[in-house]
């Protein structure tokens, strides 16, 4: 992955899981959780991601003549927004709803899943949902 | 070659009841398993990679790779599935089976779940049938799994509809704020409610500790031993007789017979030093004991020039029947938090709506669910109408995962002949061995039955208190999977069905199938309980006739 599709990335991961009081998606590792499944169960989708990535960055450039990363965050959702329905001014190389639901997916994976697979930064979605909670009743 | 009284595949919930009572009766049995024997620390806790959500893989076998099946979808396109894919109908494969990573809800059936045909007719198209023995002849063997296995539960609750002579070894898992909810709101629609049943030791039981309330129930291993499952509780014993051999890593490839179409023994494979070497052994009676989509394959897989078409398959019955459950469920948002964190979850169950229903075949059972990981609620519990990102999907993730409400339940399954198990010659897996294909789907009855009990969910949430309540509309699908039953049904009549009550195939003296393939329906409840009741109760028939 190209260091421009790695800042695309984080904008984007941090658009699907966005930081409020708890960290946003790559402040939770979100990065390295799929930084190390691109080089296990997601291996085979790679190049779809790295496709992605540039596409929306041309999409992005298109729209608003701005990278992605560098947009407002009202721009950076509308983008998302127009590429979960297909609504697109670029043409992609692939399926962008596909692409896009992926992305969706293994971001809560990231972020919602145990800690030891790089993501949830010291558990702090469980914090955030309360799943860590253990009041005896 | 080592001779045996008997050789059993697969070491779950049956096969290990039936080595145990075999072994314990004096009998030199030799117990096959094809996976390994997984501790705690084996079984893990990926959330991303168990036997409920099994996104990349799954924690009690097979292994992803070489053990392929073909699934048919509905509208007949065939593909290659891998273990942890849903269509792939998996259960575990390692010592004790579904029965190491299972929820372990203990429900026995009801009584009209044996008389189905009788009680309601055989909708056009089903293959719905009485089973050959009924609730009565089978109750001494469910209050001998509840008492040696061990089983928590309230033998009072529901002692009108499920007669039992006596209550359970175990006291129920404690009530939490969902219960006290979903309790009040049966209490306002004049609904039963229960206990629910669980395979767990709410105190110290069988010489182990007792439950810690993790939040590791079902698809994981239990920390402290507590739940009871085959690998802990009667294999450990057949085990202490010395006289059960228990071969993990071997896989069975055929069953042989002797010159006269006899079955005589198995041939298998087994990993020895790296290497795969194939043997066979010979016993006076073979138990196929390796669930309901694995023990037909076996015996479609088992045909020689006595039995072309594979043991006990002259009729075309073996492998016919394939069901399990499905789900209807609801969700329910309500203003106060009612996530404890006490494990294992499942505390409350209805058993109003098994039967009697207007216009609907059978019924089930809803209960409230084990505790779900954030990310499998994430995948499964989310409202349809909010956003998959953003925000506001973060919100409700951190507002609402202690305040969704959820309940669910096994439908019974209406079966269909043509929901079946076939082998596929032209895909082999690891060992060479023809693989199972899977077909057809559920009776459409089932449908209305399951949309019946989604009502009733929705009801249910709604007199508990939830304001937003959301579920989705059942589907007619194959619904095996760790419920998977029903391919070698018994029955009287030899055309229509593959063993006698006893699980003894047609025409054989010594040739049995014990696990879930027996049911002839597999009730409107979780069926481990009931595969258990019937493996004590044949493997005494057994015990008795070697």
């Amino acid at each position: 992955m190209t260091d421009l599709q790695q800042q695309t990335l984080r904008a984007v991961v941090n658009r699907i899981i966005p930081p409020d009081d708890y960290p946003g998606a790559w402040d939770a590792g979100v990065g390295d959780y799929l930084t190390r499944q691109f080089e296990a169960d997601l291996a085979p989708q790679l190049e779809l991601y790295c496709a992605g990535l540039d596409a929306v960055e041309a999409e992005s450039l298109t729209r608003f003549q701005s990278s992605f990363a560098r947009l407002t965050i009202a721009e950076q959702d509308a983008t998302l927004v127009h590429i979960e329905a297909g609504e697109l001014l670029t043409s992609w190389p692939i399926p962008p709803a596909r692409f896009f639901e992926l992305l969706v997916n293994t971001t809560a994976e990231g972020y919602y899943s145990e800690p030891e697979q790089g993501g949830n930064r010291a558990a702090i979605a469980w914090a955030m949902t309360g799943f860590d909670e253990h009041v005896q009743s | 070659m080592k001779h045996y009284d008997a050789i059993i595949i697969g070491t779950g919930a049956a096969g290990g009841i039936v080595a145990c009572v075999l072994a314990e009766a004096g009998k030199q049995v030799l117990l096959l398993e094809r996976g390994p024997a997984l501790s705690f620390t084996d079984v893990g806790r990926d959330h991303l990679r168990n036997q409920r959500l099994s996104l990349y893989g799954h924690n009690a076998g097979p292994e992803l790779e070489g053990n392929p099946r073909v699934f048919v979808d509905p509208e007949g396109r065939a593909r290659l599935v891998r273990p942890h894919e849903l269509d792939y109908h998996n259960n575990a494969a390692c010592v004790g089976g579904g029965t190491r990573v299972y929820g372990a809800q203990a429900w026995r059936f009801c009584p009209d779940d044996f008389r189905m045909a009788s009680k309601y007719g055989v909708p056009k198209g089903s293959s719905l049938a009485d089973w050959p023995l009924s609730y009565e002849e089978l109750e001494p063997f469910y209050d001998r799994a509840e008492w040696e296995l061990g089983v928590a539960g309230d033998g009072q609750a529901i002692q009108d509809q499920v007669p039992r002579r006596r209550g359970y070894p175990l006291p129920p898992v404690s009530p939490s704020p969902q219960t006290a909810a979903l309790k009040r709101g049966a209490q306002k629609l004049g609904w039963i409610t229960s206990p629910v049943p669980l395979l767990i030791n709410t105190v110290p039981y069988g010489g182990r500790e007792a439950c810690i309330s993790c939040k590791y129930c079902v698809g994981f291993a239990c920390p402290t031993d507590a739940k009871n499952g085959a690998h802990n509780t009667v294999i450990p014993r057949a085990l202490t007789t010395g006289l059960c051999e228990l071969l993990t890593g071997a896989v069975a490839e055929r069953l042989e017979v002797d010159a006269r179409g006899n079955v005589n023994g198995v041939s298998y494979f087994v990993q020895t030093n790296g290497r795969t070497e194939q043997r066979s052994a010979r016993a006076k009676v073979v138990i196929v004991s390796a669930g309901a989509v694995e023990s037909a394959r076996l015996l479609l897989n088992s045909h020689s020039g006595h039995h072309p078409q594979g043991l006990g398959n002259e009729h075309d019955q073996v492998g016919r029947n394939l069901q399990g459950h499905l789900y209807p469920r609801a969700y329910g948002l309500m203003a106060e938090r009612i996530f404890t964190g006490v494990g294992p979850g499942v505390t409350v169950a209805t058993t109003q709506f098994n039967h009697g229903n207007d216009g609907v075949v059978g019924g089930g059972m809803l209960a409230d669910d084990f505790i779900k990981p954030p990310i499998d609620f994430w995948y499964d519990s989310l409202p349809p109408d909010l956003p998959r990102w953003g925000l506001a999907n973060k919100r409700f993730m951190r507002d609402n995962y202690t305040r969704v409400l959820h309940v669910r339940g096994p439908v019974q399954d209406i079966p269909n002949s043509e929901g079946r198990v076939t082998i596929d010659t032209a895909v082999r897996d690891h060992w060479g061995i023809p693989v199972a294909r899977l077909s057809g789907t559920t009776h459409p009855a089932t449908i209305t039955a399951a949309e019946f009990m989604r009502e009733r969910g929705v009801e249910w949430l709604r007199a508990s208190g939830c304001d937003k309540i959301w579920s989705t509309r059942p589907e007619l699908m194959l619904s095996g999977r760790q419920h998977q039953a029903g391919t070698c049904r018994m029955g009287h009549d030899a055309q229509v069905s593959v063993t006698d009550e006893w699980g003894r195939i047609h025409n054989h003296d010594n040739l049995f199938v014990v696990d879930g393939s027996l049911h002839v329906t597999n009730g409107g409840f979780n069926p481990v309980l009931t595969i258990m009741a019937l493996a004590f109760r044949s493997a005494e028939h057994i015990a008795h006739a070697l």
